[in-house]
Order: C-alpha cells, then structure tokens, then sequence
C-alpha cells in the first residue's frame, strides 16, 4: 500500500479528521487514483474498525470518531469519485418508524453504512409507511433499514412492510430493521430480511444483501 | 418487619418475612391512559411522582409497596437550568423545544419516545466556561432547595422537610439520590459530541467530569452532615444500549472509577453501605468498574432482549453484588398466564438472595391495570 494511503488509514482508526482530510488532499494532489484512496484507505480502514468493534477492542465512541474522520475524508474526496463516475456500494433509505422520535441509534447506522461506501437517503425520524413507500418508489434504493426504540413503535415496523407489500415494492428491496425491542424471531415474523444488534453488524448485513443479489 | 427492614434484610442476606413489591414508576402515558380508563383520576395522573401522595394511594389501590426511586433528592443539576421554552411549532403537528439542559430537541403529542436531539448549547470550552461551569458551583442552597419524599409526600427541605426526614417510618428504605457523574455530561453534549469532545479536548472533558463529581461530592457531603440516616445512595448514568457500553469501559474505569470510589467512601463513612445505580442497557462490561468502585446494588437490570439478570452476575461477583429489577415490565401487556411465567422465572433469583424484583423500568403504555393488579397478588401469594 502507499504510505499516504497507509496514513489515511490509521488517521481513521485514530480518528483524526483533520489529518485524514489533509491526507486524502494530499494523496489526490500526488495523483492517486480516488477509487484506491477509497477503497485502500477509508473503506478498508472502517472495515478494521467494525472488526475491532465486534472483538470489543473498539465501542461506540471509537467508532463514531472513525466514522468522522472516515466522513470527513470523503468530504474531499466524493467530487473526485462522482468526476470518475465511481458507483457507492448501494443505496440504503432509512428512517426510525412512525411514532417514534429516537434517532441515535439511526443516525450510528447511518455513520458506519457511509464509512463502508453505501450512498444514504436519511428519511429521519417519525416516518409515516407512506414516506417509506414514497422512497422507494423515487427509484435506486436498494435497501430500506427502519429503526425503532420501543416495543409500543415497533408494530409500525410491520405497518410499512405490509405498506410495501401493498404498494408491489417489497420485491424490489431489502429490509432491514434494528432497535432495543428487535429480535431474529421479530424480524422473521413481520417479513423483515434481517436484523442487527450493532450499527458494525448491520454494515455487515446490508453488504450481505447486495452480495447475494449480485450473485 | 416493614418495608424498610425486610428490604435491609434481603440485602444483607438475612431471613425476612416477605419479598416487598417494588416498582419503578409510570410512563405519563401510561398514567394519561389509565385516567382515561377511569382507574385513577386525571388530577392523579397529572400530579403523580414517586414517591409522593399520589404514588402512595396508586401504590395501595395497584398493590405495591414502593418505587425504588422514592429517594430524597437535591438539586444535582445546572443551576439554574435553562428556560424551557419552544422554539419552533412544526407543520407536522412536531415541537422544536430548548430544554432545561440547553438541548435542542424535537417533540410531538402523543408520541412517546426520547425525543431526536437536534443540537446542544454546549460545543467547547466557550460555552463550558461561558453558560455551563458557574451552574455546577456547589452552594447550600442546592440542598436547602431541594425536595425530600417522604411519608409519600414532597416536602421542601427548607420548610421543615430536615425534622420530617428525621421521622423515618419504615414505609421505604431511605435513599439519597446522588444524580449521575457521565449521565448528565452525556445530556449536555449528546453522545456523538461527548465522544468526539473526549478526542477533540480531552482536558476539557475530565475538567466537565471533575466538576460534576466535585458538585455531587459536595452535596451529598452536605446532606449527610445534617445527621440524617440514609439506608442507600442511589445514582443514575444510562450509558448502555442493547449490545453493550455507550463510552469504553477502560476510559470509564481510568475517569471515574476513582470518583465513584471517592463518592462511595464518604458514603460508607456515614454508614451508607448500599449503593444502587440506574443503568438501563447491556451493564455487564461496566458492572465490575461499578462493583469494584463501591456500587453494590444493580438496578433495573433491564431484561432487554440480551435476557439480563442477576443470576449469571452473582456467579461470576458472589454475594457483594445485590439487584433489584430484573422483572419484565413488557409481562405487563400480555395476560395472566404470561405474567405467572415471569413470576415462575424470578422464583429462583429470589432464592438466590440480595435480590429485590422490580419492573425493568417505568411501566410503559401497553401496562395493563388490572395485570399489575394480577401481578402484586401472585407476588403476595408466592413470595409471602
């Protein structure tokens, strides 16, 4: 690997946003390519912290100042990527579900889905099925994560899934969902494609609902 | 036995007469519905508050004996704390409201969840030095204007409330509350900015947390120089989530493991010997830094979906570790059978000893009446 591109990365893990910004600045102006700036330095370094997440070297604070730095590299970056016509990893709408205003959780899984390439449409909190519907319908998602805190908001979680399915969208997506109340058995029950415990395992969930379309 | 000395009793691990039933409070949902239902008056529903009058006749007419939280408590807080006021009325019915912590935050009738924060007053060192430090000063007035629960009623400590908590009446154990040392740093910063600012400014963090355990060392320094008698402490931090810890145990541990200890050990020095802790979450990685620093009492032992409970915890600490909590308020919404289930559940973490069951946290919407009605009698009936 490049030594700048080695900087970048432990600027991430270290989460040092001042310096991974001048380090993706100045690995731009050496002539980096942005798709190995990307992929060699950011992803590859979030991918280290969700793995130092999950062996519990690393919790929430360390991730959340990794994923500043990994946002604010890409701050830099993204003009260069569009100017390239590099494609995210895919696009995820997410929302916390009606009747629920909490949105920490939401706003984690957000961080740590950008820190491994995926292009986000945040629908905010208290998102009625239809604004989930509408999303869809606006066309490119690929996946649709919906967050709820409690166990009295979570049956609206089964509310905008019936709404997709009324709608014929369902088919077209992915769901995921995640919340304290959520469970495996939950999400199986109301027709969800998978849940996660942690904002690091819900990245490893949507990745693997594109790997398994794609195959 | 009272409540007070069956509860002292099981914590110290000798024979009582009954297990007490102990509760954590209402949602004000859950109240608004109940009066709505007819079960108590809506004047009840507004004006209740552990510990207070009203809880001492929902307690009689629910079958409890107490709430956990019926503690004496001083003004811990920002003082004074911020105007509460509205700053935007949203088309969608949403309120964008400052609250008495300087945290912008988003709120909507009738829906019941922690409200989106939207932003803080408190960014930096300016605003830590200009708007937030000169309210952590520790004055006696903190205490004199504080408020004291006691024979089910809030009494203001300047008005007599010292000779009222003088005459103890075995009602509830008497607590102290203590606040929290990271919770309230937590509710000014957010917890993407606390965690940014321990990078950011370090200095200027564990100079917010020495204020804090300066201010809460002082004022329960304060209170337990006035001779009064407290059974326990009781402090509140909420910095665990479902998989685990919201801040890293071992800057926890290096941070305030030391100011715990020094809290805990003035408190042993009067006589205090429990020490609870209101911790929703996955506790089980900062639970040893607790026990270790003084804190002997787990609560509410948020079941969770990670199935919490004082069992694993009390074969891994032995008997220094006491719980209280550990029932499953979400029983509450199903039916009788569910409820003798959970009741069948915490038959051998009773056993066990130093262990007190209590709902898991305040008693959400889907609570039925008559369940926590169910729920007290078969309490009474298998742990009498």
């Amino acid at each position: 690997m490049e030594p700048i591109l080695q900087e970048i990365y432990q600027g991430i893990l270290d989460g040092q946003h001042r310096e991974v910004e001048a380090k993706v600045q100045a690995a731009l102006q050496a002539g980096l390519n942005p798709k190995s700036i990307l992929d060699e330095g950011m992803i590859a370094a979030m991918a280290e912290v969700g793995q130092l997440f999950e062996s519990g070297e690393f919790y929430v604070p360390e991730m959340l100042v990794s994923a500043r730095a990994m946002q604010t590299g890409l701050a830099v970056l993204k003009p260069h990527l569009k100017e390239a016509n590099i494609q995210s990893a895919g696009k995820v709408a997410i929302g916390t579900v009606k009747g629920d205003l909490h949105d920490i959780g939401k706003n984690l899984v957000i961080m740590m889905l950008e820190g491994a390439g995926f292009e986000i449409l945040d629908l905010g909190a208290d998102v009625a099925p239809e604004k989930f519907v509408a999303a869809i319908q606006s066309g490119g998602v690929d996946i649709l994560a919906l967050s709820a805190l409690l166990t009295t908001t979570m049956p609206n979680m089964k509310a905008t899934i019936d709404a997709l399915k009324e709608a014929g969208v369902r088919e077209h997506i992915k769901v995921m969902i995640g919340g304290a109340p959520i469970t495996e058995d939950y999400a199986r029950q109301i027709g969800a494609d998978g849940t996660a415990p942690d904002a690091s395992r819900a990245v490893a969930l949507a990745k693997s609902f594109l790997t398994a379309s794609r195959c | 036995m009272n409540n007070r000395t069956r509860t002292l009793a099981i914590l110290n691990y000798e024979t009582y007469d009954r297990i007490p039933l102990v509760h954590f409070g209402y949602w004000h949902a859950t109240k608004d519905k109940w009066a709505a239902e007819g079960h108590i008056t809506p004047e009840q529903a507004q004006g209740h508050a552990d510990g207070n009058a009203i809880d001492v006749e929902m307690n009689r007419l629910l079958g409890w004996d107490f709430c956990w939280k019926c503690a004496f408590s001083w003004n811990n807080r920002l003082e004074p704390m911020f105007e509460r006021r509205i700053l935007e009325e949203r088309p969608d019915g949403s309120r964008l409201i400052m609250n008495e912590d300087g945290v912008s935050v988003i709120e909507k009738t009738g829906v019941f969840s922690i409200p989106t924060e939207v932003d803080h007053l408190l960014k930096g060192r300016q605003e830590w030095e200009s708007i937030y430090k000169h309210r952590l000063k520790f004055t006696l007035g903190r205490i004199q204007r504080g408020w004291a629960k006691v024979d089910g009623q809030d009494r203001q400590f300047d008005q007599g409330g010292r000779e009222l908590l003088l005459k103890q009446d075995g009602s509830h154990p008497y607590g102290l509350y203590c606040g929290g040392l990271i919770g309230v740093i937590r509710d000014w910063l957010g917890l993407v900015n606390m965690s940014y600012l321990i990078v950011d400014d370090e200095p200027l963090f564990d100079e917010m947390a020495e204020t804090v355990s300066e201010l809460i060392f002082q004022g329960v320094k304060s209170v337990l120089e006035t001779g009064i008698h407290f059974d326990f402490a009781h402090f509140w931090e909420d910095v665990c989530y479902k998989a685990g810890p919201l801040v890293n145990p071992r800057m926890f541990a290096a941070k305030f493991g030391p100011k715990y200890r020094r809290i805990t050990g003035l408190l042993k020095s009067y006589g205090v010997e429990f020490v609870s802790l209101d911790c929703d979450g996955k506790i089980d990685s900062l639970l040893p830094i607790w026990l270790e620093n003084g804190v002997n009492i787990m609560f509410p032992i948020e079941v969770g979906t990670w199935q919490a409970s004082i069992q694993p915890w009390r074969e891994k600490y032995g008997r220094a570790l006491r719980g209280v909590g550990g029932m499953n308020k979400h029983i509450f919404g199903f039916d009788y059978a569910a409820i003798d289930t959970e009741i069948e559940r915490l038959r051998p973490l009773v056993a066990l000893g130093g262990y007190i069951p209590c709902p898991d946290h305040r008693l959400p919407i889907d609570a039925r009446w008559e369940n926590v009605q169910y729920y007290c009698e078969c309490m009474r009936k298998v742990f009498g």
